[in-house]
Protein backbone atom coordinates (compact mmCIF):
# COMPACT_ATOMS: atom_id res chain seq x y z
CA UNK A 1 0.00 0.00 0.00
CA UNK A 2 1.37 3.35 -0.97
CA UNK A 3 2.55 4.95 2.22
CA UNK A 4 4.81 7.18 0.21
CA UNK A 5 1.87 9.06 -1.29
CA UNK A 6 1.37 10.48 2.16
CA UNK A 7 5.09 10.36 2.76
CA UNK A 8 5.35 13.99 3.76
CA UNK A 9 2.82 13.78 6.54
CA UNK A 10 3.97 10.32 7.62
CA UNK A 11 7.64 11.23 7.68
CA UNK A 12 7.05 14.44 9.56
CA UNK A 13 4.84 12.64 12.05
CA UNK A 14 7.30 9.89 12.81
CA UNK A 15 10.50 11.87 12.81
CA UNK A 16 9.40 14.75 15.00
CA UNK A 17 10.52 14.45 18.59
CA UNK A 18 8.32 14.41 21.66
CA UNK A 19 8.49 18.14 22.13
CA UNK A 20 5.82 20.01 20.18
CA UNK A 21 6.50 23.23 18.38
CA UNK A 22 4.44 26.22 19.36
CA UNK A 23 5.59 28.14 16.30
CA UNK A 24 2.47 27.16 14.34
CA UNK A 25 -0.11 28.54 16.80
CA UNK A 26 1.99 31.67 17.26
CA UNK A 27 2.11 32.34 13.52
CA UNK A 28 -1.62 31.60 13.19
CA UNK A 29 -2.48 33.97 16.04
CA UNK A 30 -0.30 36.67 14.50
CA UNK A 31 -2.04 36.16 11.16
CA UNK A 32 -5.45 36.61 12.77
CA UNK A 33 -4.31 39.76 14.57
CA UNK A 34 -2.97 41.21 11.30
CA UNK A 35 -6.21 40.33 9.54
CA UNK A 36 -8.20 42.05 12.27
CA UNK A 37 -6.03 45.16 12.19
CA UNK A 38 -6.20 45.32 8.43
CA UNK A 39 -9.97 44.99 8.32
CA UNK A 40 -10.53 47.41 11.18
CA UNK A 41 -8.47 50.17 9.48
CA UNK A 42 -10.68 50.01 6.40
CA UNK A 43 -13.82 52.00 5.83
CA UNK A 44 -16.44 49.22 5.55
CA UNK A 45 -19.57 49.75 3.52
CA UNK A 46 -22.91 48.35 4.68
CA UNK A 47 -22.52 45.01 2.87
CA UNK A 48 -19.01 44.49 4.22
CA UNK A 49 -20.11 45.50 7.70
CA UNK A 50 -22.91 42.93 7.62
CA UNK A 51 -20.72 40.00 6.49
CA UNK A 52 -17.73 40.97 8.61
CA UNK A 53 -19.72 41.30 11.82
CA UNK A 54 -18.56 39.21 14.75
CA UNK A 55 -21.85 37.30 14.88
CA UNK A 56 -21.82 36.39 11.18
CA UNK A 57 -18.19 35.23 11.25
CA UNK A 58 -18.68 33.28 14.47
CA UNK A 59 -21.72 31.45 13.08
CA UNK A 60 -19.94 30.63 9.83
CA UNK A 61 -16.82 29.41 11.62
CA UNK A 62 -18.80 27.32 14.10
CA UNK A 63 -20.81 25.69 11.32
CA UNK A 64 -17.59 25.05 9.44
CA UNK A 65 -15.96 23.45 12.46
CA UNK A 66 -19.04 21.37 13.21
CA UNK A 67 -19.28 20.03 9.66
CA UNK A 68 -15.55 19.26 9.71
CA UNK A 69 -15.64 17.60 13.13
CA UNK A 70 -18.70 15.48 12.34
CA UNK A 71 -17.25 14.41 8.98
CA UNK A 72 -13.80 13.57 10.35
CA UNK A 73 -15.38 11.61 13.21
CA UNK A 74 -17.50 9.65 10.77
CA UNK A 75 -14.43 8.95 8.67
CA UNK A 76 -12.66 7.58 11.76
CA UNK A 77 -15.64 5.43 12.68
CA UNK A 78 -15.96 4.08 9.14
CA UNK A 79 -12.41 3.94 7.77
CA UNK A 80 -10.48 2.48 10.72
CA UNK A 81 -12.69 -0.59 11.21
CA UNK A 82 -12.92 -1.00 7.44
CA UNK A 83 -9.15 -0.78 7.12
CA UNK A 84 -8.66 -3.32 9.91
CA UNK A 85 -11.16 -5.62 8.24
CA UNK A 86 -9.39 -5.38 4.91
CA UNK A 87 -6.12 -6.56 6.46
CA UNK A 88 -7.70 -9.73 7.88
CA UNK A 89 -6.92 -12.84 5.85
CA UNK A 90 -10.55 -13.56 4.95
CA UNK A 91 -11.17 -10.07 3.54
CA UNK A 92 -7.77 -9.28 2.09
CA UNK A 93 -8.98 -10.03 -1.44
CA UNK A 94 -11.58 -7.27 -1.16
CA UNK A 95 -8.98 -4.62 -0.39
CA UNK A 96 -8.25 -3.57 -4.00
CA UNK A 97 -11.98 -3.10 -4.69
CA UNK A 98 -12.62 -1.02 -1.60
CA UNK A 99 -9.49 0.99 -2.23
CA UNK A 100 -10.69 1.65 -5.79
CA UNK A 101 -13.98 2.93 -4.40
CA UNK A 102 -12.20 5.16 -1.88
CA UNK A 103 -9.88 6.43 -4.60
CA UNK A 104 -12.88 7.22 -6.78
CA UNK A 105 -14.44 9.03 -3.83
CA UNK A 106 -11.43 11.25 -3.50
CA UNK A 107 -10.90 11.70 -7.23
CA UNK A 108 -14.48 12.77 -7.93
CA UNK A 109 -14.84 16.56 -7.76
CA UNK A 110 -16.39 17.35 -4.41
CA UNK A 111 -18.57 20.08 -5.81
CA UNK A 112 -20.03 17.75 -8.44
CA UNK A 113 -20.76 15.07 -5.87
CA UNK A 114 -22.30 17.65 -3.60
CA UNK A 115 -24.64 18.93 -6.30
CA UNK A 116 -25.61 15.43 -7.45
CA UNK A 117 -26.36 14.32 -3.92
CA UNK A 118 -28.41 17.44 -3.24
CA UNK A 119 -30.45 16.87 -6.39
CA UNK A 120 -31.15 13.32 -5.24
CA UNK A 121 -31.60 13.87 -1.53
CA UNK A 122 -32.18 17.56 -1.01
CA UNK A 123 -29.99 20.27 0.45
CA UNK A 124 -28.61 20.89 3.91
CA UNK A 125 -25.83 20.11 6.32
CA UNK A 126 -26.33 16.36 6.20
CA UNK A 127 -25.62 16.14 2.51
CA UNK A 128 -22.53 18.28 3.00
CA UNK A 129 -21.30 15.84 5.65
CA UNK A 130 -21.95 12.86 3.37
CA UNK A 131 -19.94 14.53 0.59
CA UNK A 132 -17.06 15.23 2.93
CA UNK A 133 -17.01 11.67 4.24
CA UNK A 134 -16.97 10.27 0.69
CA UNK A 135 -14.19 12.63 -0.22
CA UNK A 136 -11.99 12.31 2.86
CA UNK A 137 -12.19 8.61 3.74
CA UNK A 138 -9.23 7.57 1.62
CA UNK A 139 -6.30 8.87 3.73
CA UNK A 140 -7.45 7.21 6.94
CA UNK A 141 -8.46 4.01 5.17
CA UNK A 142 -5.25 3.73 3.22
CA UNK A 143 -3.08 4.56 6.21
CA UNK A 144 -4.91 2.11 8.47
CA UNK A 145 -4.18 -0.64 5.97
CA UNK A 146 -0.61 0.53 5.41
CA UNK A 147 -0.04 1.04 9.13
CA UNK A 148 -1.07 -2.51 9.93
CA UNK A 149 0.84 -3.97 7.01
CA UNK A 150 4.06 -2.22 7.96
CA UNK A 151 4.19 -3.98 11.34
CA UNK A 152 7.30 -6.16 11.36
CA UNK A 153 6.32 -9.76 10.61
CA UNK A 154 8.88 -10.97 13.18
CA UNK A 155 6.73 -9.33 15.87
CA UNK A 156 3.62 -11.10 14.65
CA UNK A 157 5.50 -14.37 14.52
CA UNK A 158 6.77 -13.82 18.06
CA UNK A 159 3.25 -12.99 19.23
CA UNK A 160 1.79 -16.05 17.58
CA UNK A 161 4.57 -18.25 18.92
CA UNK A 162 3.86 -17.01 22.43
CA UNK A 163 0.23 -18.02 22.15
CA UNK A 164 -1.53 -14.72 21.45
CA UNK A 165 -4.86 -15.14 19.70
CA UNK A 166 -5.62 -13.25 16.48
CA UNK A 167 -7.67 -10.72 18.43
CA UNK A 168 -4.89 -10.19 20.96
CA UNK A 169 -2.35 -9.73 18.17
CA UNK A 170 -4.62 -7.12 16.57
CA UNK A 171 -5.39 -5.23 19.78
CA UNK A 172 -2.02 -5.42 21.46
CA UNK A 173 0.41 -5.41 18.55
CA UNK A 174 -1.02 -4.37 15.19
CA UNK A 175 -3.25 -1.47 16.24
CA UNK A 176 -0.85 0.24 18.67
CA UNK A 177 2.00 -0.07 16.21
CA UNK A 178 -0.17 1.35 13.40
CA UNK A 179 -1.17 4.43 15.39
CA UNK A 180 1.45 6.85 14.00
CA UNK A 181 0.57 6.00 10.41
CA UNK A 182 -3.18 6.12 11.04
CA UNK A 183 -2.83 9.49 12.76
CA UNK A 184 -0.90 10.86 9.79
CA UNK A 185 -3.84 9.81 7.61
CA UNK A 186 -6.28 11.45 9.99
CA UNK A 187 -4.40 14.74 9.80
CA UNK A 188 -4.66 14.65 6.03
CA UNK A 189 -8.38 13.88 6.29
CA UNK A 190 -8.97 16.80 8.65
CA UNK A 191 -7.18 19.26 6.39
CA UNK A 192 -9.14 17.98 3.37
CA UNK A 193 -12.38 18.33 5.33
CA UNK A 194 -11.70 21.95 6.30
CA UNK A 195 -10.95 22.81 2.70
CA UNK A 196 -13.83 20.98 1.09
CA UNK A 197 -16.33 22.16 3.71
CA UNK A 198 -16.23 25.57 2.00
CA UNK A 199 -18.37 24.20 -0.85
CA UNK A 200 -21.16 23.39 1.62
CA UNK A 201 -22.35 26.93 1.07
CA UNK A 202 -23.68 25.93 -2.38
CA UNK A 203 -26.32 23.70 -0.84
CA UNK A 204 -27.16 26.15 1.88
CA UNK A 205 -25.22 24.29 4.56
CA UNK A 206 -23.33 27.36 5.77
CA UNK A 207 -19.73 27.52 6.84
CA UNK A 208 -16.88 29.79 5.85
CA UNK A 209 -17.82 29.19 2.21
CA UNK A 210 -20.64 31.69 2.85
CA UNK A 211 -18.07 34.41 3.48
CA UNK A 212 -15.84 33.48 0.56
CA UNK A 213 -18.72 33.30 -1.90
CA UNK A 214 -20.14 36.57 -0.58
CA UNK A 215 -16.73 38.15 -1.17
CA UNK A 216 -16.69 36.90 -4.74
CA UNK A 217 -20.25 37.88 -5.55
CA UNK A 218 -19.99 41.31 -3.93
CA UNK A 219 -16.49 41.85 -5.28
CA UNK A 220 -15.27 42.89 -1.82
CA UNK A 221 -11.63 41.99 -1.28
CA UNK A 222 -11.90 42.43 2.48
CA UNK A 223 -14.63 39.80 2.71
CA UNK A 224 -12.86 37.41 0.34
CA UNK A 225 -9.56 37.68 2.19
CA UNK A 226 -11.23 37.24 5.56
CA UNK A 227 -13.01 34.07 4.45
CA UNK A 228 -9.90 32.62 2.82
CA UNK A 229 -7.55 33.40 5.68
CA UNK A 230 -9.97 32.05 8.30
CA UNK A 231 -10.31 28.77 6.38
CA UNK A 232 -6.56 28.38 6.10
CA UNK A 233 -6.01 29.25 9.76
CA UNK A 234 -8.58 26.69 10.88
CA UNK A 235 -7.05 24.00 8.66
CA UNK A 236 -3.54 24.61 9.99
CA UNK A 237 -4.75 24.92 13.59
CA UNK A 238 -6.63 21.62 13.45
CA UNK A 239 -3.64 19.94 11.82
CA UNK A 240 -1.47 21.22 14.65
CA UNK A 241 -3.95 20.01 17.27
CA UNK A 242 -4.14 16.60 15.61
CA UNK A 243 -0.35 16.45 15.69
CA UNK A 244 -0.50 17.21 19.40
CA UNK A 245 -3.09 14.48 19.89
CA UNK A 246 -0.91 12.07 17.98
CA UNK A 247 1.89 12.60 20.49
CA UNK A 248 -0.45 11.54 23.27
CA UNK A 249 -2.03 8.51 21.64
CA UNK A 250 1.17 7.22 20.03
CA UNK A 251 2.57 4.42 22.21
CA UNK A 252 5.82 5.09 24.03
CA UNK A 253 8.83 3.25 22.74
CA UNK A 254 8.17 3.75 19.04
CA UNK B 1 9.01 -32.79 32.79
CA UNK B 2 8.20 -33.06 29.16
CA UNK B 3 9.84 -35.26 26.62
CA UNK B 4 9.18 -34.72 22.93
CA UNK B 5 8.55 -37.54 20.51
CA UNK B 6 8.31 -37.08 16.75
CA UNK B 7 6.83 -40.04 14.93
CA UNK B 8 6.98 -40.09 11.13
CA UNK B 9 6.27 -36.37 10.97
CA UNK B 10 5.72 -35.17 7.43
CA UNK B 11 4.92 -31.75 6.00
CA UNK B 12 3.81 -31.66 2.40
CA UNK B 13 3.05 -28.23 0.95
CA UNK B 14 0.50 -28.18 -1.82
CA UNK B 15 1.97 -27.88 -5.28
CA UNK B 16 5.42 -28.99 -4.16
CA UNK B 17 6.84 -32.16 -5.75
CA UNK B 18 8.50 -33.29 -2.50
CA UNK B 19 7.57 -32.91 1.13
CA UNK B 20 9.40 -30.16 3.06
CA UNK B 21 9.76 -32.55 5.96
CA UNK B 22 9.77 -36.24 5.16
CA UNK B 23 8.80 -38.81 7.81
CA UNK B 24 11.03 -37.54 10.61
CA UNK B 25 11.17 -39.55 13.82
CA UNK B 26 13.11 -38.30 16.84
CA UNK B 27 12.98 -38.80 20.59
CA UNK B 28 14.02 -35.92 22.79
CA UNK B 29 14.35 -36.74 26.46
CA UNK B 30 13.02 -34.42 29.14
CA UNK B 31 15.64 -31.90 30.20
CA UNK B 32 17.73 -32.50 27.12
CA UNK B 33 19.07 -29.81 24.79
CA UNK B 34 18.83 -31.10 21.23
CA UNK B 35 20.24 -29.08 18.36
CA UNK B 36 18.80 -29.42 14.87
CA UNK B 37 21.64 -28.57 12.56
CA UNK B 38 21.58 -28.52 8.79
CA UNK B 39 22.00 -26.24 5.79
CA UNK B 40 19.53 -23.46 5.01
CA UNK B 41 16.28 -24.74 3.59
CA UNK B 42 16.71 -28.27 4.88
CA UNK B 43 13.46 -28.08 6.81
CA UNK B 44 14.89 -27.84 10.31
CA UNK B 45 12.87 -24.76 11.21
CA UNK B 46 9.73 -26.26 9.70
CA UNK B 47 10.27 -29.35 11.82
CA UNK B 48 10.68 -27.24 14.95
CA UNK B 49 7.63 -25.10 14.21
CA UNK B 50 5.45 -28.18 13.97
CA UNK B 51 6.12 -28.83 17.65
CA UNK B 52 4.19 -25.70 18.70
CA UNK B 53 1.85 -25.95 15.73
CA UNK B 54 2.97 -22.76 14.03
CA UNK B 55 3.03 -25.18 11.13
CA UNK B 56 0.63 -28.10 11.08
CA UNK B 57 2.04 -31.47 10.07
CA UNK B 58 0.44 -33.22 7.10
CA UNK B 59 0.86 -36.60 8.74
CA UNK B 60 2.63 -38.24 11.64
CA UNK B 61 2.43 -37.49 15.31
CA UNK B 62 4.16 -35.19 17.76
CA UNK B 63 3.88 -36.13 21.41
CA UNK B 64 4.69 -33.68 24.16
CA UNK B 65 4.96 -35.41 27.53
CA UNK B 66 2.91 -38.19 25.96
CA UNK B 67 0.10 -35.94 24.72
CA UNK B 68 -0.53 -35.44 21.00
CA UNK B 69 0.01 -31.74 20.28
CA UNK B 70 -2.82 -31.85 17.75
CA UNK B 71 -5.22 -32.50 20.62
CA UNK B 72 -4.22 -29.28 22.41
CA UNK B 73 -5.68 -25.88 21.48
CA UNK B 74 -2.82 -24.14 19.60
CA UNK B 75 -2.69 -20.92 21.64
CA UNK B 76 -2.89 -22.85 24.89
CA UNK B 77 -0.11 -25.14 23.65
CA UNK B 78 2.13 -22.21 22.68
CA UNK B 79 1.69 -20.46 26.01
CA UNK B 80 3.37 -23.46 27.61
CA UNK B 81 6.25 -23.65 25.16
CA UNK B 82 8.96 -20.99 25.29
CA UNK B 83 9.71 -19.55 21.85
CA UNK B 84 12.78 -17.56 20.84
CA UNK B 85 13.44 -16.37 17.29
CA UNK B 86 16.49 -14.95 15.61
CA UNK B 87 14.91 -11.53 15.07
CA UNK B 88 14.10 -11.58 18.82
CA UNK B 89 10.79 -9.85 18.17
CA UNK B 90 10.59 -7.79 21.35
CA UNK B 91 7.50 -5.59 21.14
CA UNK B 92 8.85 -2.05 20.69
CA UNK B 93 5.88 -0.31 22.31
CA UNK B 94 6.10 -2.31 25.52
CA UNK B 95 8.72 -1.93 28.23
CA UNK B 96 11.17 -4.74 28.90
CA UNK B 97 9.13 -5.79 31.91
CA UNK B 98 5.86 -5.71 29.94
CA UNK B 99 7.44 -7.83 27.23
CA UNK B 100 8.43 -10.47 29.77
CA UNK B 101 5.04 -10.33 31.49
CA UNK B 102 3.19 -11.02 28.28
CA UNK B 103 2.74 -14.79 28.51
CA UNK B 104 2.06 -14.76 32.27
CA UNK B 105 -0.60 -12.16 31.45
CA UNK B 106 -2.11 -14.44 28.80
CA UNK B 107 -2.17 -17.21 31.38
CA UNK B 108 -4.06 -14.99 33.80
CA UNK B 109 -1.40 -14.45 36.44
CA UNK B 110 -2.08 -11.42 38.58
CA UNK B 111 0.00 -8.32 37.93
CA UNK B 112 2.08 -8.50 41.09
CA UNK B 113 3.17 -12.03 40.44
CA UNK B 114 3.98 -11.30 36.77
CA UNK B 115 5.97 -8.24 37.76
CA UNK B 116 7.98 -10.11 40.37
CA UNK B 117 8.59 -12.88 37.87
CA UNK B 118 9.87 -10.39 35.28
CA UNK B 119 12.35 -8.97 37.79
CA UNK B 120 13.46 -12.45 38.76
CA UNK B 121 14.09 -13.34 35.11
CA UNK B 122 15.97 -10.14 34.36
CA UNK B 123 18.22 -11.06 37.27
CA UNK B 124 18.61 -14.57 35.89
CA UNK B 125 19.77 -13.36 32.47
CA UNK B 126 22.14 -10.87 34.05
CA UNK B 127 20.27 -7.59 33.60
CA UNK B 128 19.68 -5.39 36.64
CA UNK B 129 15.88 -5.18 37.00
CA UNK B 130 15.96 -1.70 38.51
CA UNK B 131 17.91 -0.38 35.55
CA UNK B 132 16.18 -2.26 32.75
CA UNK B 133 12.57 -3.09 33.61
CA UNK B 134 11.12 0.23 32.47
CA UNK B 135 13.25 0.68 29.38
CA UNK B 136 12.03 0.13 25.87
CA UNK B 137 13.63 -2.47 23.58
CA UNK B 138 15.24 0.08 21.26
CA UNK B 139 17.22 1.40 24.23
CA UNK B 140 19.01 -1.95 24.57
CA UNK B 141 21.92 -3.43 22.63
CA UNK B 142 21.39 -6.50 20.45
CA UNK B 143 22.90 -8.83 23.03
CA UNK B 144 20.78 -7.36 25.82
CA UNK B 145 17.68 -7.67 23.65
CA UNK B 146 18.42 -11.32 23.02
CA UNK B 147 18.80 -11.90 26.77
CA UNK B 148 15.39 -10.33 27.24
CA UNK B 149 14.10 -12.56 24.44
CA UNK B 150 15.25 -15.61 26.39
CA UNK B 151 13.83 -14.19 29.63
CA UNK B 152 10.49 -13.61 27.90
CA UNK B 153 10.40 -17.19 26.66
CA UNK B 154 11.12 -18.42 30.20
CA UNK B 155 8.48 -16.19 31.79
CA UNK B 156 5.80 -18.76 32.52
CA UNK B 157 8.42 -21.41 33.30
CA UNK B 158 7.56 -23.63 30.33
CA UNK B 159 9.03 -27.15 30.45
CA UNK B 160 9.84 -26.96 26.73
CA UNK B 161 11.63 -24.26 24.74
CA UNK B 162 11.97 -23.86 20.99
CA UNK B 163 14.83 -21.67 19.83
CA UNK B 164 15.27 -20.72 16.18
CA UNK B 165 18.84 -19.50 15.63
CA UNK B 166 18.53 -17.25 18.67
CA UNK B 167 22.13 -16.04 18.56
CA UNK B 168 22.43 -15.95 14.77
CA UNK B 169 22.19 -12.19 14.37
CA UNK B 170 24.71 -11.20 17.03
CA UNK B 171 28.41 -10.47 16.56
CA UNK B 172 30.86 -13.31 17.34
CA UNK B 173 31.95 -11.96 20.73
CA UNK B 174 28.41 -11.35 21.94
CA UNK B 175 27.36 -14.71 20.56
CA UNK B 176 30.01 -16.55 22.49
CA UNK B 177 29.04 -14.77 25.69
CA UNK B 178 25.35 -15.49 25.13
CA UNK B 179 26.13 -19.15 24.44
CA UNK B 180 28.09 -19.46 27.68
CA UNK B 181 25.36 -17.78 29.71
CA UNK B 182 22.79 -19.92 28.03
CA UNK B 183 24.65 -23.13 28.96
CA UNK B 184 24.94 -21.93 32.55
CA UNK B 185 21.21 -21.19 32.55
CA UNK B 186 20.32 -24.55 31.07
CA UNK B 187 22.51 -26.38 33.61
CA UNK B 188 20.35 -24.75 36.25
CA UNK B 189 16.93 -25.02 34.59
CA UNK B 190 17.12 -28.34 32.69
CA UNK B 191 14.46 -27.43 30.15
CA UNK B 192 13.69 -29.65 27.22
CA UNK B 193 15.08 -27.54 24.39
CA UNK B 194 14.97 -27.80 20.63
CA UNK B 195 17.59 -25.44 19.26
CA UNK B 196 17.85 -24.80 15.53
CA UNK B 197 21.07 -23.56 13.94
CA UNK B 198 23.07 -23.93 10.74
CA UNK B 199 26.32 -23.46 12.69
CA UNK B 200 27.81 -26.86 13.46
CA UNK B 201 30.30 -25.44 15.95
CA UNK B 202 27.45 -23.86 17.86
CA UNK B 203 25.67 -27.22 17.84
CA UNK B 204 28.76 -28.93 19.26
CA UNK B 205 29.13 -26.29 21.93
CA UNK B 206 25.53 -26.32 23.11
CA UNK B 207 23.91 -29.64 22.33
CA UNK B 208 23.49 -32.60 24.63
CA UNK B 209 22.66 -34.32 21.38
CA UNK B 210 22.74 -33.12 17.80
CA UNK B 211 20.39 -34.11 15.02
CA UNK B 212 22.25 -33.53 11.77
CA UNK B 213 19.55 -33.00 9.16
CA UNK B 214 19.82 -33.22 5.42
CA UNK B 215 17.33 -32.21 2.76
CA UNK B 216 13.65 -32.75 3.61
CA UNK B 217 14.74 -32.74 7.23
CA UNK B 218 15.80 -36.39 7.09
CA UNK B 219 17.99 -37.34 10.04
CA UNK B 220 21.52 -38.12 8.88
CA UNK B 221 22.78 -38.74 12.40
CA UNK B 222 21.36 -38.21 15.86
CA UNK B 223 23.94 -38.52 18.60
CA UNK B 224 26.10 -36.73 21.15
CA UNK B 225 28.53 -34.12 19.78
CA UNK B 226 31.53 -36.27 20.80
CA UNK B 227 30.22 -39.31 18.96
CA UNK B 228 29.30 -37.39 15.85
CA UNK B 229 32.79 -35.89 15.76
CA UNK B 230 34.44 -39.25 16.46
CA UNK B 231 32.33 -41.36 14.14
CA UNK B 232 30.32 -39.44 11.57
CA UNK B 233 27.64 -41.69 10.11
CA UNK B 234 28.36 -40.80 6.49
CA UNK B 235 30.18 -38.39 4.19
CA UNK B 236 27.42 -35.83 4.54
CA UNK B 237 27.82 -35.65 8.31
CA UNK B 238 31.61 -35.72 7.97
CA UNK B 239 31.55 -32.78 5.56
CA UNK B 240 29.24 -30.93 7.89
CA UNK B 241 31.45 -31.59 10.88
CA UNK B 242 34.31 -30.07 8.91
CA UNK B 243 38.01 -30.44 9.50
CA UNK B 244 39.95 -30.79 12.75
CA UNK B 245 37.26 -32.89 14.37
CA UNK B 246 39.75 -34.41 16.84
CA UNK B 247 40.57 -30.93 18.09
CA UNK B 248 36.85 -30.08 18.27
CA UNK B 249 36.30 -33.21 20.36
CA UNK B 250 39.01 -32.17 22.77
CA UNK B 251 37.14 -28.94 23.34
CA UNK B 252 34.27 -30.99 24.79
CA UNK B 253 36.46 -32.66 27.43
CA UNK B 254 37.27 -30.74 30.60
CA UNK B 255 41.02 -31.00 31.29
CA UNK B 256 40.39 -32.10 34.88
CA UNK B 257 38.89 -35.29 33.47
CA UNK B 258 42.19 -36.22 31.83
CA UNK B 259 44.18 -38.94 33.59
CA UNK B 260 47.23 -37.36 35.14
CA UNK B 261 50.16 -37.96 37.42
CA UNK B 262 50.59 -36.19 40.71
CA UNK B 263 52.54 -33.00 40.44
CA UNK B 264 55.70 -33.26 42.57
CA UNK B 265 56.72 -29.69 42.64
CA UNK B 266 56.04 -26.94 40.21
CA UNK B 267 59.09 -27.63 38.11
CA UNK B 268 58.42 -24.83 35.68
CA UNK B 269 55.52 -26.51 33.87
CA UNK B 270 53.02 -24.19 32.23
CA UNK B 271 49.81 -24.08 34.28
CA UNK B 272 46.42 -24.47 32.62
CA UNK B 273 43.70 -22.04 33.70
CA UNK B 274 40.89 -23.44 35.80
CA UNK B 275 37.95 -24.70 33.76
CA UNK B 276 40.09 -25.25 30.68
CA UNK B 277 39.35 -28.04 28.26
CA UNK B 278 41.63 -30.75 26.88
CA UNK B 279 41.93 -28.57 23.79
CA UNK B 280 43.14 -25.68 25.93
CA UNK B 281 45.74 -28.04 27.44
CA UNK B 282 46.91 -29.06 23.99
CA UNK B 283 46.98 -25.46 22.88
CA UNK B 284 49.15 -24.61 25.87
CA UNK B 285 51.56 -27.44 24.99
CA UNK B 286 51.86 -26.27 21.41
CA UNK B 287 52.36 -22.67 22.44
CA UNK B 288 55.02 -23.47 25.06
CA UNK B 289 56.70 -26.27 23.11
CA UNK B 290 56.31 -28.74 25.98
CA UNK B 291 54.57 -32.09 26.08
CA UNK B 292 53.45 -31.68 29.69
CA UNK B 293 51.31 -29.09 31.46
CA UNK B 294 50.05 -28.66 35.01
CA UNK B 295 46.33 -29.06 35.52
CA UNK B 296 45.40 -28.32 39.10
CA UNK B 297 47.61 -30.54 41.29
CA UNK B 298 48.44 -32.97 38.50
CA UNK B 299 50.41 -33.08 35.29
CA UNK B 300 48.93 -34.08 31.97
CA UNK B 301 51.03 -35.07 28.98
CA UNK B 302 50.44 -35.25 25.24
CA UNK B 303 50.29 -39.06 25.13
CA UNK B 304 47.45 -39.05 27.65
CA UNK B 305 45.41 -36.73 25.47
CA UNK B 306 45.93 -38.98 22.45
CA UNK B 307 45.03 -42.04 24.49
CA UNK B 308 41.87 -40.32 25.70
CA UNK B 309 40.72 -39.61 22.15
CA UNK B 310 41.31 -43.28 21.40
CA UNK B 311 39.16 -44.27 24.42
CA UNK B 312 36.45 -41.76 23.63
CA UNK B 313 36.15 -43.15 20.13
CA UNK B 314 33.52 -45.66 21.06
CA UNK B 315 31.91 -43.68 23.87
Amino acid sequence: MAVETLGGAFGAATRKGRGHSFATPAVLAATLVLLYLWVSTRQLDSMEARVLSAAFIRDAALTHLTVTAVSASLVVVIAIPLGVLLTRPFARRLAPWVMAAANAGQAAPALGVLVLLSILFGIGTRIAVVTLVLHATLPVLRNTIAGIQQVDTALLEAGRGMGMSRGQILRRLELPLAVPVVMAGLRTTIVICVGIATVATFINAGGLGDIIVAGIKLQRTSILVTGGVLTAVIALALDWLAGLAEKYVRPHGI
Amino acid sequence: MSDIKLVDVTKQYEGQPQPAVDAVSLDIAAGELVVFVGPSGCGKTTTMKMINRLIEPTSGQILLGGADVMSIEPNELRRHIGYVIQQIGLFPHMTISENIQLVPGLLGWNRDRSRRRADELLDLVGLDPAAYRDRYPRQLSGGQQQRVGVARALAADPPVMLMDEPFGATDPITRERLQKEFLRLQAELRKTIVFVTHDFDEAVKLGDRIAVLKERSRVAQYDTPARILAAPADDYVASFAGSATAIKRLALIPAVRLPGEPLDERDGLPVLERGGSARDALDLMVRRGTSRVAVGDRTVDFAMICALLEDEHGR
